[in-house]
């Protein structure tokens, strides 16, 4: 490279960056330009994103992401996050949509766009067999994991004030504090709560009480009306003929309410 | 360049940072002070103890310093209430940094006792002070005045890495940072607020320290010069 073309590349730079980066780049063609799909998947919350005995990314979400690459024919690259670093990466571009138990919620939808749902997704606060709990006042007093940023974070903060909430980083983390004696009580999702048993058997944890029922859908960055139309109708459609259904009864053992989640999402 | 940075949280979230802020100094206070105290009984081990004490003392050391903090913490809240021992994560934190502050403070006192001549103890001998004046006057002091900037430092690099604590729960400033970017979605801004004050928490402990650098060592304050 010589001077001169540096110094153009340098002044097309400079050019570049005063008039600022467009600011409607459309998503869905820069991924077929690209050829291939950025994902975000939390890869620590079994059975939606974990690693298999080979160290490679599997679960429900990660299948889904799968299918969700090869119809649009494109490669898919997932980028591992994790609860309170899913949004963020999608709204700072590093990944094109987020794949990761995201549960629609009014706050996030005043900065991401959700599609239609395509799954449920109760949360509960379960504990030990020993516990004595069977409503949110039950709590007060009483330690209550919860992983920092997630719905049963803010939910629990709102409706249990009596509560000590104590917040970890990730599921793994919350997991091992249930394991290892440091928490008896942990609000979390049902689906999480056989992986967790499993660590240790001697610290089961069963479900107490439902706090509420969220539904979990691919989030997206706002103003991407092209992306966001065509991964609405990829959901319907893989609603309807059963490949999502399929995915989810492989990984959690039960099915999902497809009726309940087509009628929502029309 | 279309990020448009808002600060408006922060008229209602202020007082989690000071609470954070505040729980940060608390733990990394008392983890400094008796990292201090470990390390430098460590030291003096170290250098004048018998040939087991002295083997003791050098695994712990280079088993501390050769592992991560991460790891440290882990174990001292999930390990040890593995085995029953259940700590809360407060006094965890506390746990596991003086563990450390104490490995790294073994170290660097050493090297300042280690600094004192032969014939500054046949002096201290020759006018008749007992063996305790000696260690205070003539051995430790002088040590600890050679070693300071670097004991200092120690000290705001391990304020720096109690960070890690919102691993395990423990609401200090990161852990705040990251539960107010996660209600939010402020993270820029956030986390810009939160290196800032890290900033000056380490001015502050600069301070706290040249303070107290002033107060011990009286030579240094009447004439000036360093040791």
């Amino acid at each position: 490279m010589n001077k001169r073309m540096l110094l153009r590349l340098m002044g097309g730079a400079a050019v570049a960056l005063s008039f600022g980066l467009p600011a409607h780049a459309d998503t869905l063609d820069e991924i077929k330009k690209a050829g291939k799909i950025r994902v975000a998947i939390d890869t620590a919350i079994p059975p939606f994103g974990m690693t298999d005995d080979k160290m490679q990314p599997t679960g429900s979400d990660v299948d889904l992401a799968k299918l969700l690459a090869k119809d649009l024919g494109v490669q898919l690259e997932i980028v591992t996050t994790t609860g309170p670093s899913r949004i963020p990466m999608l709204q700072t571009n590093k990944v094109d949509v987020v794949v990761s138990t995201l549960s629609i919620t009014p706050d996030r939808a005043k900065v991401i766009d959700f599609s239609v749902p395509y799954a449920d997704h109760p949360s509960v606060v379960a504990g030990l067999k020993t516990v004595q709990i069977k409503s949110l006042a039950d709590l007060d007093g009483k330690k209550v994991a919860v992983v920092r940023g997630t719905t049963q974070d803010s939910d629990l903060t709102k409706q249990a004030k009596g509560a000590q909430i104590v917040r970890y980083e990730d599921d793994a983390t919350m997991a091992v504090a249930v394991a290892s004696g440091q928490a008896d009580i942990l609000a979390t999702a049902r689906s999480l709560l056989p992986a967790i048993s499993k660590k240790n058997p001697a610290r089961t944890v069963e479900p107490k009480i439902t706090m509420q029922t969220n539904w979990l859908a691919i989030g997206v960055r706002k103003d991407e009306p092209k992306l966001l139309a065509w991964i609405n109708d990829w959901v319907k459609a893989n609603l309807k003929n059963g490949k999502l259904a399929a995915i989810y009864k492989q990984y959690h053992g039960v099915d999902i309410p497809t009726d309940e989640l087509l009628k929502k999402g029309s | 360049m279309s990020y448009k940075f808002d600060f408006e949280f922060l008229a209602e979230r202020w007082p989690d940072f000071v609470a954070g802020a505040w729980l940060t100094i608390q733990l990394t206070v008392l983890a400094i002070a008796f990292g201090f105290v470990v390390g430098t009984i460590c030291a003096l081990v170290r250098v004048y103890g018998g040939p087991v004490l002295r083997r003791v003392v050098g695994a712990y050391v280079e088993t501390i310093r050769n592992t991560p903090l991460l790891i440290q913490i882990f174990i001292v809240y999930f390990g040890l209430s593995s085995l029953g021992l259940k700590l809360s994560a407060e006094v965890s934190a506390v746990l596991a940094l003086t563990i450390n502050m104490g490995a790294y403070t073994t170290e660097i006192m050493r090297a300042g006792i280690e600094s004192v001549q032969r014939t500054q103890l046949e002096a201290a001998d020759c006018l008749g002070l007992t063996r305790l004046q000696t260690m205070l006057h003539v051995v430790l002091l002088p040590a600890m005045e050679r070693v300071y900037p670097s004991l200092a430092s120690q000290g705001v690099l391990l304020m720096l890495a109690s960070s890690i604590t919102s691993q395990i729960s423990a609401e200090e400033l990161t852990a705040t940072a990251n539960l107010v970017q996660s209600d939010t979605y402020r993270s820029f801004e956030v986390y810009v607020i939160v290196a800032v004050v890290y900033l000056a928490l380490s001015a502050l402990y600069r301070l706290g320290f040249w303070a107290i650098g002033l107060i011990l060592f009286e030579r240094r304050r009447r004439l000036g010069t360093p040791l």
